[in-house]
């Protein structure tokens, strides 16, 4: 095998960017901001703004596509989406970066946050196990630091803690199952494994080491039954580092687990467009997708924390996310991917909100939000964008990412099979969820404020990107063969 | 310089941008809401004029710009803009009268105290007029032809607080909505048929000569289905057109301020529909070929046009309030234009589109005008003698009124109402629509006639007429403006140097023929409006009215004829007692259907969602929490701290975790075992 160290160096420019981004605002801070408390925190947000910014642009510029180093990283159409999507989502949940009197140590957080972008980018373009393995743990370990950051307050490091023990175990899991399939294939790289797996066919022990992977996966694209530490995670961690583990975290684990599912173990899939099914990932994903649907929908009616509610919101999400995932094989992954990206914003702005409300007083149950169109118009206009863009509503992008998820699904095999029924239940759902979002919607834009309340100064930096993401959802959904049309 | 057919979407866009600014400015934004609107009008004309030179270039080609929106299963669903001389002709004109419109608006608005509004709604519908004028896709077209609609609703019931604006709006948008449906029919049946909604598309689009080969077959009942999509499509027309038997929301709708009525329901939005069948031309005439069916598409717009011609000039003549008159005269003439589109003279249909734009959007100004000056009188009985007040308004009021009544040579009404008649003269279906067409000219020359003598001659009849005084300058300007086109419109397309319709038809070369050709039509049409002028003269115009009360002349002589002609011949009381009586039917019946049935189901679904809920949530609280709350009272009470009481919680977590890792392994062996 004949190793381009040049092409690696060159398909690896956008982690370069951010590694050495992390590096230089740690730098920084340490030897010139940490004397001037003033601008410390603009200081690491700008490098750490102007990190992810160069590497975005590396990233939309890859130079070159088609497989690296031996087939260890993929440079394609996905890769490139992903990785700017991404980043995108980053560099939105860092302008919501808390205030200096929440927030001792800027510098780190930036730093951290920029490593996990490294770990999201990584997992756009991995293509080997060892390297999936690799760059899902540089994520997962920085998210789990990002979560426990906010020393002040208990809570936070409840949520790290669960988060990391939770994480830990699937991780476990990844390892157990990436070994087997070691084992049974005797090559680490997804297209060696596709090859050996359609020469052997399925075996009790692939199944073993199938259910293991998925566990890992269902952790981190937070799906039933493995969804339990999402309510307590997005609960106590840090709005920013909630933002991240719902937005970024989801899009690049889903778009590692597309490439390693149908490219990788794509012949082990399954049947189950019609009865009767066949043995294979895909019948184990649509369980876990209509549990999570189930799960999710069910679960956020009874919240009163708005938190919790989005967790749980998150949950049913990828419910529905999972259908995009089996349906990708045949329509490829455009619909998942406008989904999952139009998802992150969203759920990026709606933490957004609750961030700019933390500032000012508690930010977690429902009625924290009551009257906010008084308190603040703007928070409360991008606050209806968002919600109602999770909920689904057109023109917003929530819808046309609902309609070509489903849309994909329902072409498998139309109302026939069970993945079509699964489709059918997520649009039904959909009607149960409008209740709950609506019944924040309802508190933000009708009830009136509490007597105490005071109008919210909104920071430049969030309301830009609250404006930005708000924006973003419109224009996408009016015109969604922006992204759709990319593949 | 020529603007390319890429950057259409520049023209409507600007307005959009102004009603951006206006919707964001606050209320005390007057000069930002109503500068915005007019310098992005000004623009909007600069950038129609360059794409005027853009289109006459090359008259005959169809400049189109596609590009998808999104894809759906059946392939991309695609819009576009179109670029040919009757886009190019309609978007000049639509921006002209807007942008004199939005000056005059400045002064006729000024004491308003939602003036900021106003100017955000005139170029909300700027901009949805010039999106509907540059589409090329008939989905974008009905998209704005939705948006017009709906600003025509917001500025009818603009003055919301008066009842009468507020049903006016409402009957405005739900009788349109009926002829809507059957345009969306239409649209739909398309899309299904041709697979496309563009209107040019390299050869690929549904007006050009390989789609339409498509829709040439029958249907059971014999018509082709060209036939029945145009007619469909034609639906759509007359709602928006104010064509019988829809006609009757548009006099309702004068309840808008006049610069409203000036714009969009004498000017532009009611033309739309005249500008939508000239669009799909191709579509309508594509039945023409076929001897074997009942009825062609042109013939049905033909014979409604002609009919709402001679219903609007009757209904006219005994009509009081000055807008009222206007307003049935904006029917009548409509119903000429669409007279023309069915005899098959597209082109003269234009052409009295264009003129009519002109001296109907001065008459109307003239109208506001006076009312403004007359402190809100509109009744024509309570005006009088304002020829001496206001000089400007009576001198340009008349020069449109010549223009509207057909006055010989000078006027641009007289051309374009020559052609159609010619037209209607030629067509070898019937000879019926003619006559209508010769009857209404003698009718508007009379009522035109009356609303001059009884608005301006003689002496004031009321107290706010007496106190009448000629308005500012940002209102007669325009005045003068629109005049000056009303005249000079016509010498665009005078029938010895056609030069607007063979522009139209895509010709290089103008070829006129001599002025008189045809002058047997010509004199008559002309002996026809003398004999107009000189009844309305001798009934209204001899003898002035003495005071407001005075008895009609006419009503003296036939008091029947014209109590129901007053009274629009009652079509709004047959509607109210067939379509309204249905309508209320229906609804009690879906009322109660909704209550008790659909209703009914509502409840128990969502009484069973409460249930999963409520049995969801004591299991939680019961089961899970109260196990945990067990653990931590006992973790508690043995000092521990709270870190711990959270560990026995994450222990449940990992082993849910592990069991669901059980469950899914033992579901995907025991199904590979299978």
């Amino acid at each position: 095998m004949k190793l381009d160290y040049a092409a690696l160096f060159n398909a690896l420019r956008p982690e370069a960017h951010l590694a050495l981004g992390a590096l230089l605002v740690l730098g920084f801070d340490i030897f010139w901001a940490r004397h001037r408390p003033a601008n410390r925190h603009h200081v690491a947000l700008a490098l750490g703004l102007l990190a992810l910014g160069l590497a975005a642009w590396k990233a939309v510029t890859p130079g070159g596509a088609g497989p690296v180093h031996g087939g260890m990283l993929m440079i394609d159409t996905l890769t490139v989406a992903t990785r700017a999507g991404v980043i995108g989502l980053a560099a939105l949940a860092l302008c919501l970066l808390p205030s200096p009197s929440r927030l001792r140590h800027p510098a780190e957080f930036v730093a951290i946050l920029l490593f996990a972008t490294t770990g999201f980018t990584l997992m756009a373009a991995a293509n080997q196990l060892l390297i999936v393995f690799l760059a899902v743990e540089l994520a997962s370990l920085s998210l789990y630091v990002l979560a426990g950051f906010d020393k002040t307050c208990p809570e936070s490091a409840e949520a790290a803690l669960k988060y990391f023990l939770f994480g830990g175990m699937s991780a476990a899991f990844l390892l157990f199952g990436f070994s087997l399939l070691y084992g049974l294939t005797g090559s680490l790289d997804l297209g060696g494994i596709a090859t050996q797996l359609a020469a052997q066919g399925p075996s009790p022990l692939l199944l073993v080491a199938l259910g293991m992977v998925l566990v890992a996966f269902g952790f981190k694209a937070a799906a039933a039954p493995f969804h339990l530490w999402a309510p307590d995670v997005y609960q106590g961690a840090p709005s920013p580092a909630a933002a991240l583990i719902a937005s970024a975290s989801k899009l690049a684990g889903l778009v590692v687990f597309t490439r390693l599912l149908w490219p990788g173990l794509g012949s082990t899939v399954g049947a189950i467009a019609h009865l009767p099914i066949t043995v294979g990932w895909a019948p184990v994903v649509a369980l876990v997708a209509g549990a999570s649907l189930l799960v999710g929908n069910i679960g956020a009616l009874a919240q009163s924390n708005v938190r919790r509610l989005l967790a749980y919101s998150a949950i049913a999400h990828a419910g529905a996310l999972l259908l995009g995932v089996i349906a990708a094989g045949r329509v490829g992954p455009a619909p998942l991917f406008y989904y999952a990206s139009t998802y992150g914003l969203a759920t990026v702005g709606a933490f957004g909100v609750l961030s700019v409300l933390e500032a000012t007083g508690p930010a977690q149950k429902l009625i924290d939000v009551a009257g906010l169109h008084q308190r603040s118009p703007l928070l409360a206009g991008c606050l209806a964008i968002f919600v109602l863009s999770l909920a689904g509503i057109p023109p917003l992008a929530g819808f046309f990412g609902k309609f070509a998820v489903f849309a994909a699904v329902l072409r498998l095999g139309g109302l026939a099979g069970p993945v079509g029924w699964l489709a059918i239940l997520a649009i039904a759902l959909s009607a149960v969820a409008l209740y709950y979002y609506l019944l924040i919607l309802k508190q933000a834009l009708v009830a009136r404020p509490a007597a105490e309340a005071a109008p919210v100064r909104v920071p430049l930096p969030a309301a830009l990107a609250l404006l930005i993401s708000a924006a973003l959802l419109v224009l996408l959904g009016v015109f969604p063969s922006w992204i759709l049309g990319l593949f | 310089m020529t603007l390319a057919v890429q950057h259409l979407w520049l023209i409507p866009a600007l307005p959009l941008a102004a009603a951006a600014v206006g919707a964001l400015a606050p209320r005390s934004g007057r000069t930002l809401a109503a500068g915005a609107a007019i310098g992005a009008m000004a623009g909007s004309f600069i950038l129609a004029c360059l794409a005027l030179a853009g289109a006459l270039a090359d008259p005959a080609a169809h400049q189109v710009f596609n590009f998808a929106w999104f894809d759906l299963g059946f392939g991309a669903l695609r819009l576009g803009f179109l670029l040919d001389p009757l886009t190019a002709f309609m978007c000049v004109m639509v921006a002209f009268v807007s942008l004199l419109i939005f000056i005059f608006s400045t002064g006729y608005m000024k004491e308003d105290a939602n003036y900021k509004q106003f100017f955000c709604f005139l170029s909300l519908f700027a901009a949805a007029m010039l999106g509907l004028v540059v589409a090329n896709s008939l989905l974008l077209l009905f998209v704005c032809w939705e948006l017009v609609g709906l600003a025509s609703y917001l500025l009818i019931g603009f003055w919301f607080h008066k009842p009468s604006a507020a049903a006016a709006a409402k009957k405005a948008f739900i009788t349109t909505r009926i002829g809507d449906l059957g345009f969306l029919l239409g649209l739909l049946w398309l899309q299904d048929n041709q697979g496309t909604l563009l209107f040019y598309d390299g050869g690929a689009g549904f007006l050009e000569a390989a789609a339409l080969a498509n829709l040439s077959h029958l249907l059971p009942c014999g018509l082709a289905v060209s036939t029945a999509i145009g007619l469909l499509i034609f639906c759509g027309a007359v709602g928006k057109s104010g064509q019988f038997p829809l006609h009757v929301w548009l006099p309702d709708a004068m309840e808008g301020p006049t610069p409203v009525s000036a714009l969009i329901h004498a000017a532009t939005m009611v033309a739309a529909g005249v500008f939508l069948i000239a669009r799909v031309y191709p579509l309508m005439t594509a039945d023409q070929a076929l001897a074997n069916v009942p009825v062609h598409a042109l013939t049905v717009v033909a014979f409604i046009g002609a009919f709402t011609a001679l219903l609007g000039a009757l209904i006219a003549v005994a009509q009081n309030d000055i807008k009222r008159i206007l307003a049935f005269s904006t029917v009548s003439q409509l119903g000429y234009m669409m007279l023309a589109l069915g005899v098959g003279s597209w082109v003269a249909a234009i052409f009295h589109l264009l003129t009519h734009a002109f001296f109907k959007a001065l008459l109307f100004l003239g109208a506001g005008s006076v009312i403004h000056a007359a402190h809100h009188e509109q009744d024509i009985r309570a005006l009088g003698g304002l020829s001496k007040k206001m000089k400007v308004t009576y001198l340009t009021f008349a020069l449109g009124t010549m223009a509207l009544v057909g006055v010989p040579l000078l006027f641009s009404g007289f051309w374009s109402k020559e052609a159609i008649l010619h037209a209607a003269h030629g067509w070898r279906v019937s000879h019926l629509p003619f006559y209508a067409a010769v009857l209404g000219v003698v009718l508007t020359a009379f009522y035109n006639t009356r609303l001059m003598a009884e608005t301006f001659f003689g002496s004031p009849r009321s107290e706010n007429a007496a106190h009448a005084r000629e308005n500012g300058p940002a209102m007669t300007l325009p005045l003068v403006i629109l005049a000056a086109c009303a005249v000079l419109l016509s010498l665009v397309n005078l029938p010895s140097y056609p030069w607007l319709a063979a522009k139209l038809l895509g010709e290089q070369e103008v070829r006129g023929h001599p002025i008189f050709e045809g002058a047997g039509l010509m004199g008559l049409s002309v002996v026809l409006v003398a004999l107009g002028v000189g009844l309305g003269w001798a009934l209204y115009g001899r003898s002035l009215r003495a005071n407001s009360a005075a008895k009609d002349p006419l009503a003296v002589r036939a008091p029947g004829v014209i109590a129901a002609l007053a009274n629009r011949l009652g079509f709004d009381e047959l509607y109210a007692a067939t379509v309204g009586r249905l309508n209320a039917a229906l609804a009690t019946l879906a009322d109660v259907l909704d209550r008790f049935v659909w209703g009914g189901a509502v409840d128990f679904l969502a009484a069973l969602g409460q249930f999963t809920g409520l049995v969801t949530r004591e299991t939680d609280e019961r089961t899970l929490n109260g196990g945990f709350d067990t653990t931590s009272d006992k973790l508690r009470g043995a000092g521990q701290a709270y870190s711990q009481a959270q560990t026995g919680e994450a222990h449940g977590y990992l082993r849910t975790l592990a069991l669901g890792f059980v469950i899914l392994l033992l579901l995907v062996v025991l199904g590979g075992a299978r």
